[in-house]
């Protein structure tokens, strides 16, 4: 929907909200307590629906924006009796703590991380319960008066009423307290810069993180500051949240920190919709409405809670955070005018100066040594095949070369630099680039959009703050997915979808991706399996191109292909170089047909007799 | 065309087909009608370029990755989709391309394991230690200390220990020292001998041939070929085209 | 540290029965985390519902023993909770397994909710506790101290019921099938295992030990419908420092957790609270993957 569509809307709805639901028993005050709530709600969305971040400890930003605002107007600087100062200590105090704990957290995954941020928000509750002299403990801060709203000269105080004004069936006007329009005006900045960061450059990247992770640390993204940012964001939004509800009740108590409040908080999100912009304050809303209208009828409205939420989880098709996707903004393309970004010819064809250097790299798994005391050199420009019979340690060896595996002994040095503990995104940047055995690439987007993300890395680097804005660059960025179709051949199929594709297609297109990083050394990992001998023919002429501009590494097994095209080819067997050579050299080294052929010569057929013994 | 009553005669020696089966990963098209037949205590090879679906015929027949069409007549039933598990029982053993031996168990329960869910009696230990007497030596180490070739050794055993009537092997040599892929030859010829059905998937087509009756090779999901051993060495375009020989 | 000699006689005094303490908590958590780490290693399933296995267990304790006797309630609640596991793995969570653990974490959330309102609903949330046959009252003297007779025998049974359990795992055939299944569920079903109900059984026996310690810790601990959630999270801390899917793990952190709440009270009591968050923390940040667990299991 169109922005000034959605802004009417939205501001239409928190207009009307506080009356419409007096109907079925609520009341202005509810609906305050709503919005507040929600727009905590809203910032753990960011971290599970768009992050994919389940937390257990946003009460700790929650309770300690509440702490720190009451406090703010009680001990910190009780002279200056304006709202705005406590709003904001705690909004700055809740995001530097969001964005320290964030640092360390997201390196975990899934129940690890859940854990993490709950053993944090323990810390935290443990901190404000016994530090009786500051937080009152466990009577918590009450009683207080709540400054006023301050505009310059201005002054509005937000206990006050509106004027009298009967609605018939939705209230009566004098029940709202100017702090519903005030939650509204804020909520209303909320949601507009929420979806705003959905559709900038960094939601679009995140999003990306979220549908494959590995691929996007492949092409030179760094998942951890984006998470970090998320993380931060959310923990901003939380304490923004905990510091109103306390600022509007005038009484904050250590409950705010615990685990059911960080429990809440996953409650109100997945209820309402994990994932859509609305759905937290929808499930704010439900559950809120269930505890205080329905909670006053009945004891089971807890039970009722549980079982819708189960209900929830339950019926979601697809899975729970497999939902919608924000619609992308538009980009502006220019498509194939004024191209040339790739050398045609690098300036030594074949240099002298070897690129990559691998000293004595083992990679163990447990007692296995997939990989064990490999010696390796490339020279810049060469073609390079790596063959060997299966399980001989290629696919790991070029694992560990790209970062997907760390080694275990050994040293790996590209153009000089030590890049054994290197984290994958700095290696892509540096110019590695490995396109996946089994094609890796973003399922859900088309041809063009998987190569324009690889191009976006390589264009604006591993971690752009670009929270406001859509993808910038964007003439550069498109010039340079372009050129990677086109090397592929695949220009023509720029808006076919993943889904669509051939299983051939798809490993074009994670060469494509590989591509667009403009990398230096290119690793293939069996580019023509599966594949006829049509498109075989034609990814020997498309190698033969790449090889010209870059360093190219190949996996295969396909032994024409490899004799006409490489270079110079290494025969690893059981996790070691066998042999290296140039084609002829190991085409006739016995060694290698002993233990590629199983012991017979090539093209020699065995006689039927000799073998039957 | 066969009359009647040959194929009445064929459809006991039958003991596996596959008629006109599509398999699918996701929406990647990997077994394109492919049919093929085995009969009984024959050794029948699989063979062709990486990645041209032969892996993918063994699941699908042993119910990993059920077809999408097609028929899989196991002794007389159609076992198509049929769970894996059931497959097992009926008689019917898979020797994955990776081994997977448990490794968290030694040599001895990795063996036991194959008796205890086996409804029926096959090798017994003394007979297994017989015939690998290294799995013997060791019998107790655990499934991650043992060597290359032993693992392979004791996923052949557990096959034979669960008495089946067809074995599936996927690629039984791979990334053996040449010695042992003599050693493992000369098991199959031993099974082979005792009058167990073999389908084995081979890229090492000379070791294919050693131990074959009759050979398929499949490309791009079908069936491109079928012949027995010598007809193919003899196929030099065959040879050439599809295995790059 | 300490300063004062008089506090640190008054320290040494109350070391053993501490101690004591500590590992009888120890081995309380012990059995609610075998299940949850059993259900972790074989069917990948994060289970936040474990806790409603350990309450329910508790109550159908509570009941049974008060209107016939300590042992049938001993022997009704692990049977009660398995009944309700396989119901619940039937009904709802079997289409979890292996999947996301953020899935998984939420739904077995819900359920967990689910029940402790429910139980609430039902048992009116005071706080019960129940008396046990007289034979058990009192305490008995160890040597160094004395120490409630029930206690002694509660920690008894549950080195039995960690034995019982290693054997049944490590010993029989169907526990050759279970291990088996943690390492590879697809070869096990190629050889003719039945994963499926392997699955099943192991997710109602990590279901009926919580519920057994629940039962059998009651008269310890006392009943609410709060206490699944406040041993849930503990067990969790537990695993983690032991190692998900770890038997030997769940023993060791069980021990290392409970001793170290004891004893942490003799320093400052709410210190005892916040102690086991900050060894869950140094855990994760240092090896995620606990003391005895396997690396290369961090992601999710």
């Amino acid at each position: 929907m169109n922005n000034r569509l959605f802004y009417i809307l939205t501001a239409l709805g928190l207009i009307v909200f506080p009356f419409a639901i007096h109907p079925i028993g609520g009341y202005p005050g509810l609906a305050t307590d709503i919005l507040i709530l929600g727009i905590g709600a809203i910032g753990f969305n960011l971290l599970l629906g768009y992050a994919g971040l389940l937390s257990y400890g946003q009460a700790m930003f929650y309770g300690v924006g509440s702490y720190v605002a009451l406090l703010t107007v009680t001990r910190f600087f009780p002279q200056v009796h304006s709202i705005w100062l406590a709003l904001l200590l705690a909004v700055v105090f809740a995001t530097v703590m969001a964005f320290v704990i964030g640092a360390v957290t997201v390196r975990l995954y899934g129940i690890y991380f859940a854990l993490l941020t709950l053993a944090f928000a323990q810390m935290f509750f443990f901190i404000v319960f016994q530090w009786r002299s500051l937080t009152r403990g466990d009577d918590g801060l009450q009683g207080i008066t709540a400054p006023p709203l301050s505009l310059g000269p201005w002054s509005l105080d937000l206990t006050a009423t509106l004027p009298d004004l009967n609605l018939g069936p939705f209230g009566n006007l004098h029940d709202v307290h100017y702090w519903y329009p005030f939650a509204a005006i804020i909520t209303f900045g909320v949601l507009i810069f929420v979806r705003v960061l959905v559709r900038s450059q960094y939601g679009e990247i995140l999003a990306a993180i979220r549908e494959n992770e590995e691929r996007s640390t492949f092409v030179g993204f760094d998942p951890k500051l984006y998470k970090i940012a998320a993380f931060t964001i959310a923990g901003m939004l939380t304490g923004l949240s905990g510091a109103l509800k306390g600022l509007s009740q005038t009484a904050t108590a250590v409950d705010s920190l615990d685990i059911d409040t960080s429990g809440n908080f996953v409650i109100f999100t997945v209820v309402g919709g994990v994932k859509t912009l609305f759905g937290p304050l929808l499930g704010t809303g439900i559950v809120w409405y269930l505890q205080n209208v329905i909670g006053g009828k009945t004891d089971a409205w807890r039970l009722i809670e549980g079982l819708i939420f189960v209900a929830v989880i339950v019926l979601l098709p697809a899975g729970l955070l497999g939902i919608r996707q924000p619609a992308r903004l538009p980009y502006d393309v220019d498509r194939g005018r004024g191209r040339r970004s790739y050398p045609s010819q690098l300036p030594d064809v074949v240099g002298d100066e070897p690129i990559l250097v691998v000293k004595s790299l083992s990679r163990y798994f447990g007692k296995f040594a997939a990989v064990s005391d490999v010696n390796f050199r490339v020279r810049t420009g060469e073609l390079r095949a790596v063959i060997g019979p299966n399980g001989a340690g290629k696919t790991t060896f070029f694992n560990v070369l790209a970062g997907l595996l760390g080694a275990s002994e050994g040293a790996i040095y590209f153009k000089g630099h030590d890049i054994t503990r290197m984290p994958g995104p700095q290696r892509v940047a540096l110019g590695v680039a490995k396109a996946f055995q089994t094609a890796n690439v973003y399922p859900d987007e088309t041809v063009f959009q998987n190569v324009r993300l690889a191009a976006l890395a390589r264009v604006q680097g591993m971690f752009r703050p670009e929270f406001l804005r859509a993808s910038r660059r964007l003439d550069e960025v498109a010039e340079l997915a372009h050129d990677a179709l086109e090397m592929l051949d695949l220009a023509s199929m720029s808006e076919v979808r993943v889904g669509d594709l051939s299983h051939g297609d798809k490993k074009r297109l994670d060469i494509a991706v590989a591509l667009a990083t403009q990398p230096e050394i290119l690793l293939l990992d069996e580019p023509v399996a599966g594949m006829s001998i049509e498109e075989v023919q034609k990814t020997d002429r498309l190698m033969r191109g790449l090889a010209k501009r870059m360093t190219v590494l190949i996996i295969e097994h396909d032994m024409d292909l490899i004799m006409g095209l490489s270079d110079s080819i290494t025969v690893l067997h059981q996790g070691k170089v066998l042999a290296e050579g140039t084609p002829a050299e190991i085409r006739a080294n016995r060694l290698v047909q002993e233990v590629y052929l199983g012991g017979h010569l090539q093209g020699e057929l065995p006689d039927v007799k000799e073998h039957k013994t | 065309m066969t009359s009647a009553a040959t194929m009445a005669a064929n459809q006991n020696e039958t003991l596996l087909e596959l008629e006109n089966v599509n398999t699918f990963y996701g929406d990647s098209h990997i077994l394109k009608n492919l049919s093929l037949r085995v009969k009984r205590a024959e050794t029948v090879a699989l063979l062709g370029r990486n990645g041209m679906g032969k892996t993918t015929a063994l699941k699908t027949i042993v119910g990993w990755v059920p077809p999408r069409s097609g028929k899989v007549l196991f002794d007389g039933a159609d076992i198509a989709g049929r769970e894996m598990m059931e497959n097992a029982r009926a008689g019917l053993s898979l020797v994955p391309e990776d081994r997977r031996i448990f490794t968290n168990l030694s040599v001895a329960e990795n063996l036991r394991l194959a008796q205890v869910t086996a409804p029926r009696a096959g090798w017994s230990l003394t007979d297994v230690y017989a015939r690998f007497p290294r799995l013997e030596e060791r019998a107790r180490n655990k499934g991650d200390e043992i060597s290359g070739g032993e693992k392979q050794m004791l996923a052949i055993a557990r096959a034979l220990v669960q008495g089946s009537k067809l074995i599936l092997l996927d690629e039984p040599t791979e990334g053996l020292a040449p010695l042992i892929v003599r050693e493992v030859e000369s098991i199959i010829r031993d099974i082979k001998s005792q009058g167990t059905t073999i389908l084995l998937v081979e890229q090492n087509f000379y070791s294919a041939l050693a131990v074959a009756d009759r050979c398929y090779i499949v490309d791009q999901g079908t069936i491109r070929y079928e012949g027995t051993p010598d007809e193919l060495r003899g196929n030099t375009e065959v040879l050439s085209r599809y295995l790059h020989v | 540290m300490l300063r004062r000699e008089g506090s640190i006689d008054a320290i040494i005094s109350q070391l053993p029965g501490t101690l004591l303490d500590g590992l009888i908590r120890g081995l309380a958590y012990v059995g609610i985390a075998l299940g949850l780490t059993i259900v972790f290693g074989m069917l990948r399933l994060v289970n936040f519902a474990h806790g409603a296995f350990y309450i329910i267990g508790a109550y159908v304790g509570l009941v049974v023993t008060e209107h016939i006797g300590l042992w049938a309630g001993l022997i009704a609640a692990p049977i009660a909770v398995a009944l309700f596991a396989i119901a619940l793995d039937y009904g709802l969570l079997r289409r979890f397994y292996h999947r996301d653990p953020t899935s998984q974490i939420l739904i077995t959330f819900g359920v967990a909710i689910v029940v402790q309102e429910a139980l609430r609903l039902m048992f009116t949330g005071t706080t019960r506790s129940y008396n046990v046959p007289g034979w058990l009252h009192g305490s008995l003297n160890l040597g160094f101290t004395q120490y409630p007779t029930y206690r002694v025998v509660f920690a008894i049974g549950i080195v039995f019921l960690v034995l019982a359990v290693w054997f049944f795992i490590e010993r029989t055939n169907y526990g050759l099938i279970v291990r088996a299944g943690i390492r590879d569920r697809i070869m096990v079903q190629l050889l003719g295992g039945n994963v499926r109900q392997a699955s099943t059984v192991i997710f109602a026996l990590g279901g009926a030990i919580a519920g057994l310690v629940g039962a059998a810790a009651s008269p310890i601990y006392s009943v609410d419908p709060n206490t699944g959630f406040n041993f849930l999270v503990p067990s969790f801390v537990v695993i983690v420092i032991g190692g998900l899917g770890s038997f030997w793990g769940a023993v060791l952190g069980g021990l290392l957790v409970g001793e170290l709440q004891s004893l942490t009270t003799l320093i400052s009591a709410p210190a005892s609270d916040i102690v086991i968050y900050v060894a869950m923390a140094i855990v994760l940040l240092v090896r995620p993957s606990g003391l005895l667990g396997e690396s290369d299991v961090i992601r999710g």
